[in-house]
């Protein structure tokens, strides 16, 4: 129980579940702010500048943060046990 | 990035990058816009009284009632970065001394673009004095109406919008109004 517990609050991914978080928010951000500035400069309204953004946060955070199955696909194979040496 | 925290710190960490960036983007931004405002000063009476001053019942104070006209459109001032403008009335004058004045008479804060056209008549709302309590032997002076532009992110703008074509003089001081 105590671990199932720490699994769900911990939510460990593998690496490559890393470096596509690390991709996906990168990109989702750089493109919001830029997508939020000209929607904002078009529209002449700050509003719908902040508005992308929140929405962008919302959206990101609910993509990356919970250890979804799609990051935990490469899990690491580690080697098998070495044999106890001879005593 | 491995857990959930991480991942929260890595993403918020990020974003106020892209904040400070977005935000410096549109301070910039507000530079873009050259619109000057245009407008229309007159001053049509001014009266100087010769009062009693405040606290010193034996000292006598000039001070100047100013009427005025006003008419500017500050409408293309607004912009996606304006939060607000800041008019104001401001009296230049040199007195005997040779120090150069600038006194703010009357302001008024314009918040929303509808009330951008501004059409005022009336007097100075606030007391205009000089600090050595006379207008006496004081050039005539010039007035100008002057805005700020208040931004929601970035530095305030200064402008004018008007100013009298000639300059204006004190007349002598009278005992009533």
């Amino acid at each position: 129980m105590s671990s199932f517990l720490q699994e769900i609050t911990e939510g460990k991914i593998d690496y490559s579940g890393q470096a596509l978080v690390d991709l996906i928010s990168k990109v989702t951000l750089s493109a919001a702010g830029i997508a939020a500035f000209c929607a904002g400069f078009a529209l002449q309204d700050l509003r719908i500048t902040f508005g992308i953004i929140g929405l962008a946060v919302v959206t990101l955070t609910l993509l990356v943060v919970p250890p979804w199955p799609i990051f935990r696909r490469h899990p690491v194979k580690w080697l098998p046990a070495a044999k106890a040496k001879a005593e | 990035m491995h857990s959930i925290f991480s991942r929260i710190n890595n993403g918020s960490a990020f974003l106020s990058s892209c904040m400070m960036a977005l935000l410096a983007a549109i301070a910039l931004s507000s530079f873009l816009f050259t619109a000057n405002a245009e407008g229309d000063l007159s001053i049509s009476s001014i009266k100087v009284v010769s009062s009693n001053a405040r606290r010193y019942p034996n000292k006598k104070q000039d001070l100047a009632f100013i009427n005025f006209n006003i008419t500017a459109d500050l409408s293309p001032l607004f912009h996606w970065n304006t939060k607000q403008l800041f008019l104001y009335l401001e009296a230049e004058y040199v007195n005997k001394q040779g120090v150069k004045n600038e006194v703010v008479i009357w302001d008024r804060i314009i918040r929303r673009k509808e009330d951008a056209f501004v059409k005022f008549v009336g007097k100075n709302k606030y007391m205009f004095r000089d600090i050595s309590s006379s207008f006496k032997g004081v050039p005539p002076a010039n007035y100008s109406l002057k805005y700020n532009i208040m931004p929601y992110v970035g530095v305030l703008q200064y402008g004018e919008a008007a100013r009298t074509t000639k300059e204006v003089a004190f007349p002598e001081p009278q005992s009533r109004l």
